[in-house]
């Protein structure tokens, strides 16, 4: 154990109000001491009236580091303990239950982030020691004016909401359910199964993916604890943990379960659209089912295609069918809500590649579709006088961009991140047409393989073997895919291969597949309504890739698969199952403690303008009818501070900073300091 | 510590940061763990590295408050210094057979004052710096070691009693011997980790035998504040390096060890300690030879590009060969494949091997789980249960089920946790914890409905 003992002042350093204050200031291994002078930091602290104790350690939140704390607090009867560290999003909560293992109301600390606000940022040693003794000196000063406090206790409703019937969600209602949870699963599609519904067989397993998924599906529908609603959309949610109440609207199925004859109502309707499933590759009726063997195995009618003709009701002899149902709303009730909204294709921009231009140039997931013997075309490859002899792969389709090279996406980016699971998925898919079809000559067109995954490797392995061509071009001049004016192939794709020192290489092809990258699903609505956090690939931000991976910074909601960003099968239900697993934590203790920080009306203060009741953002102030005065939910108060700041007769206070806490600070923090 | 109870709900082998996530997850749900480490500490691997990718956070800031967190749950009960000797199916749960091994002092009356530590006279190459640094043969394993309890290296000590004498509990016991200890546990979840892939057989990059040609274990020590040196030197001569070269896929994509798998960690790691070099280091080289640079993780090729922009070169090259020359300088025979293939002699100062991951344990006649081709346990419902192993009752979680980063181990770790409980829940090991979820049949209250018109 490295520990700096920094100046220790005698306890005659009391304060008047008997606040017996302990500084604690981290080196982070260097990542604070490397700039600031910590140990100058403490010897100034040490002066301070009130601090008894100011020192320096290696790493405060290792044990060692915890157990000095807990230590100084028994030895020296400290009743104010500060820690000036990282920040405090990072180990506030890790210092505050030391704290409390020590005997000492856990709101008795404050942290004092030194390492975010200071060292990573402020480059000159002697400005970063300054303004880290700045920062602490406040915080000395603050400390005086706080008072112990109880933590909100909420009880959690026992059930779970997860939002997404792909196969995350349906992992994450599986554990739930089988964890003796109740769980409603909500889907926005007529049909379960999600993106997986679409693949034909999984890597590395070979495994067929709708036998996976029906598995799974299984599972799920049949167990007594899960609700499941397709068809439903969320309106709009209110509450906090362990109390959240959502709206959802369900657009009516048109069909039911008493409908038998379901394949003559499909045959019967006159009308067709575009098919979702096969990628645009076919067309299917207003009223239909996804993809055989789907869950509701009940057809559901298209309303923005339906005419309705009644021609299916005909059909069936009017039985079944309910061309007049209306959509229901409902409110679902839930402790706490999983957010597995899943992701979609990029889709290609026109002329990306000869996208949009050329029939022939496809995308990986329409690929896919052509593949799967219960694809579009059971399994072929489009013809032009027989199977296509030369396919070419492009890698990186809508990934690894760069700003300056790829053309920007309409939202203003590039697409500056790998997708994870096109290198594989397309190897994957070259050697399916290789084991069909020897005799196709396929070229793959890549920057880098990233075979990574347990078993991945071993495609790249066969896929050289196989006498796959690879072709390595350079980012920064991606391939051009043009007409073939010679005409024995339709296309022509040109580049220059890294991997002969540059050489320029045409090679005529007679399929173009673009191994596309992976966007999240549009969900802009869910993310203002629980105020998720966004990354700037857009998907959703968890609060820590390592400490809390599927959690979202709003308590009680969490990620499950690839809403978060770009994840293979395995990959997605890994996560599910761990957001079940935290969801499962969470209800099996009942209730949840929340910070106490939340606004307090003063009765007798309060006029009843109600001027706090239109700034309070989250509803959480309602007025007293008889009384003539404001109150504060407890559970929905945020502990923003607006209608403090507002109320103008300062009939409001906030626990953990009230006016007197943060007066003295500001005053500490301006001591000395030039204004004007 | 706690006496070892009868019966837990809960058996995890292993206290690196899976082991550990496992252990968390189920605890928090109401399942008593009992969480098993063969070293002195838990931390596995993760606590001895220096920055984390792609954030660059300290290892130490996320991996020891996990540490204190696993030792401070009412729920979780460490056993640390204790193999796991059998698990066998017994009834509906798993007998577990254990063996604490002997720190020769009585663990309980330890203080983990150190003053043994610093009257010991003997210096031993210590494993926590991968033999870069030592320590003496009565140690606590490091700053941030968990217990903070000494241990008493048999191998290496000369019984000259110094340490016993020092002792102010007088806690040393030279008679202890190890214990066979037997209890029981609903479920099992192996989290057993990894090492870093032997080079001893590659011959071609001087099986382990060049000074400095380092493991890439060894290189986050050195890099860390709390490492061995205290700043980045090389080995040999203590010079500070100007040259320094990462080997990637060594030991991993190669038949010729026998290691056909991506480890996928190494390029990220290699990336990271490149750039902290380039930033430790005023105006070094740093070249990384690659095959391949896989940055396929969350925030990963973002961070590559940061890499190359603030001046490490990613050379697309394959090292056939490594020689050393007389100052121990390293001369790499390098295939540039972007570059038509020419081979070419590049001298560096300093070399990393970016070694990949082997299984940390082999499951062989402890517990009946069967493992793959690859040596890592065999997972046959990868897809949509991938902590499933072929032993029903025992699940996998972190590097045990494969190469893989943090991130995902924990995220895996949390999944073994889920199953385990829903295992558990299933056998009716124990009706209690169930109770407070409610399991009644109905279904989710509906509070308003109505048709819209």
């Amino acid at each position: 154990m490295v520990e700096t003992p920094g100046s220790c002042s005698g306890s005659g350093n009391e304060h008047e109000n008997g606040a017996r204050i302990g500084v604690f200031i981290c080196h982070c291994g260097g990542n604070i001491s490397d700039v600031v002078d910590v140990k100058r930091v403490a010897d100034e602290i040490g002066k301070l009236r009130g601090v008894v104790l100011s020192t320096t350690q290696m790493f405060l939140c290792s044990d060692p580091g915890q157990g000095l704390i807990e230590q100084k607090i028994k030895e020296l009867g400290l009743n104010r303990v500060i820690v000036a560290a990282c920040s405090p999003t990072l180990h506030q909560l890790t210092f505050r239950r030391t704290v409390a293992r020590a005997g000492l109301n856990q709101f008795l600390f404050e942290h004092v982030n030194v390492r975010e606000q200071v060292s990573w940022v402020t480059e000159d040693a002697e400005a970063a020691t300054q303004k880290a003794t700045r920062l602490i000196r406040a915080a000395v000063d603050r400390v005086k004016h706080l008072i112990p406090l109880d933590k909100r206790r909420i009880s959690i409703h026992p059930a779970a909401l997860v939002i997404g019937g792909g196969i995350a969600g349906l992992v994450a209602a599986r554990d739930l359910a089988q964890r003796g949870m109740k769980v409603t699963l909500v889907e926005k599609q007529p049909f379960l199964g999600g993106r997986v519904a679409q693949l034909h067989t999984l890597f590395p397993t070979g495994e067929d993916a709708r036998d996976a998924l029906k598995r799974v599906i299984e599972e799920v529908v049949s167990h007594e604890l899960v609700n499941v609603i397709t068809n439903a959309q969320i309106l709009d949610s209110e509450g906090v943990v362990g109390d959240f109440r959502t709206r959802i609207r369900i657009e009516p199925r048109g069909a039911n379960s008493q409908l038998r004859q379901r394949a003559s109502a499909v045959a019967a309707c006159p009308e067709q659209t575009i098919n979702e499933f096969d990628y645009g590759l076919s067309q299917r009726k207003a009223i239909y089912m996804a993809y055989p063997g789907c869950y509701p195995p009940i057809p559901a009618i298209d309303w923005n295609v339906c005419t309705k003709c009644g021609k299916c009701l005909w059909a069936v002899g009017g039985r079944g069918i309910n061309l007049a149902e209306q959509p229901r709303e409902m409110v679902l009730h839930s402790g706490i809500i999983v957010l597995a909204t899943g992701f979609d294709p990029y889709e290609p921009l026109y002329g990306e590649y000869g996208y949009g231009i050329f029939p022939r140039v496809i995308t990986l997931q329409q690929l896919i579709r052509l593949l799967d013997p219960l694809g579009p075309t059971g399994g072929r490859l489009p013809r032009n006088d027989g199977e296509p002899t030369r396919i070419a792969f492009i890698h990186c389709v809508g990934a690894r961009q760069i700003e300056g090279v790829n053309q920007r996406q309409p939202d203003g980016k590039v697409k500056d991140y790998c997708a994870r699971t096109c290198c594989t998925g397309a190897l994957h898919a070259a050697l399916e047409i290789r084991r069909r079809h020897p005799e196709v000559m396929i070229t793959d067109f890549y920057q880098d393989i990233r075979t990574y995954g347990r078993g991945h490797e071993t495609y790249y392995e066969q896929a050289s073997e196989a006498g796959i061509l690879f072709v390595r071009y350079d980012p920064r001049h991606p391939p051009r895919v043009e007409g073939n004016p010679k005409g024995d192939s339709p296309l022509l794709v040109r580049t220059s291969d890294l991997l002969t020192g540059g050489l320029d290489v045409e090679m005529p092809a007679d399929l173009v597949v673009l191994a596309t990258g992976v966007v999240p699903h549009d969900i802009s609505e869910l993310v203002g309504m629980y105020h998720c956090a966004v990354g700037s690939d857009s998907f959703l931000l968890e609060v820590h890739p390592k400490l809390r991976p599927v959690e979202l910074a709003v308590a009680g909601v969490f990620l499950a698969g690839s809403c978060q960003g770009p994840m293979d099968v395995t990959e997605a239900c890994a996560a599910a199952s761990a957001a079940a697993s935290k969801s499962a934590a969470l209800i099996a203790q009942a209730q949840v403690e929340m910070d106490p920080f939340i606004a307090k009306v003063d009765e007798e203060l309060c006029t009843g303008c109600q001027t706090c009741l239109t700034v309070c953002p989250y509803d959480a102030i309602t007025r007293d009818e008889t009384r003539g005065i404001a109150v504060v939910s407890e559970a929905r108060c945020t502990g923003c501070g607006t209608c403090a700041a507002t109320c103008p007769s300062n009939a409001i206070q906030q626990f953990g900073f009230n006016d007197a806490q943060v007066l003295a600070e500001v005053k500490a923090l301006l001591q000395g300091a030039a204004l004007g | 510590m706690a006496k070892i109870r009868e019966r837990y709900d809960a058996l995890v082998i292993g206290g690196g940061i899976a082991g550990m996530q496992a252990a968390l997850d189920l605890g928090e749900q109401g399942y008593d763990v009992l969480l098993v480490e063969k070293e002195p500490s838990i931390g596995g691997v993760m606590v001895g590295l220096n920055k984390v990718f792609p954030t660059l956070d300290c290892s130490s800031c996320i991996c020891t408050p996990r540490m204190a967190e696993a030792a401070h749950h009412a729920r979780i009960q460490l056993q640390t210094y204790t193999e796991v000797e059998r698990v066998e199916k017994k009834g509906t749960g798993f007998a577990v057979h254990l063996v604490k091994k002997p720190r020769f002092l009585i663990e309980d009356d330890c203080v983990g004052c150190n003053l043994c530590e610093l009257a010991c006279p003997i210096d031993v190459p210590h494993e926590f710096d991968y033999g870069l640094g030592a320590r003496r043969a009565v140690y606590i394993p490091h700053g941030n070691a968990i217990p903070q309890t000494a241990v008493l290296d048999v191998e290496n000590c000369v019984f000259c009693g110094k340490c016993e004498k020092v002792c102010p509990t007088h806690c040393f016991d030279f008679t202890q011997e190890a214990e066979e200890v037997t209890t029981s546990a609903g479920a099992v979840i192996i989290a057993t980790g990894l090492q870093i892939t032997p080079m001893a057989a590659k011959k071609e990059y001087g099986g382990d035998t060049f000074v400095n040609v380092m493991n890439p274990l060894g290189m986050e020590r050195i890099q860390s504040s709390n490492g061995p040196y205290g700043r980045v030197l090389r080995p040999s001569d203590g010079k500070i390096p100007r040259s320094i070269a990462y080997v990637q896929c060594a030991g991993s994509r190669d038949r010729s060890i026998g290691i056909p798998y991506c480890s996928r960690v190494c390029c990220m790691y290699a990336l990271k300690q490149a750039l902290l070099l380039t930033h430790y280091i005023h105006g070094v080289e740093v070249t990384l030879y690659y095959m391949d640079i896989r940055a396929f993780g969350k925030g990963y090729e973002q961070f590559y590009r940061r890499a190359v922009k603030e001046g490490v070169k990613a050379t697309k090259g394959k090292v056939a060969k490594i020689t050393e020359a007389d100052n121990h300088d390293l001369i790499l025979r390098v295939e540039m494949l972007d570059e038509n293939g020419r081979v070419e002699e590049r001298r560096h100062d300093l070399v990393v091997l970016a070694q990949g991951l082997v299984p940390g344990w082999h499951v062989g006649g402890v517990v009946d789980a069967e493992e793959a081709e690859d040596g890592f346990l065999l997972t046959p419902e990868a897809k949509v249960s991938p902590s499933h192993t072929t032993m029903e009752g025992v699940f996998v979680g972190g590097v045990a089920a494969g190469p893989k980063d943090i991130p995902d181990a924990i995220v895996e770790a949390g999944e073994a946790a889920m199953a385990a409980a829903n295992y558990l829940e299933r056998i009716g090991w124990r009706a209690m914890a169930g109770a407070v979820l409610g399991a009644s049949a109905a279904k989710q209250e509906v509070v308003e409905t109505w048709e819209m018109h």
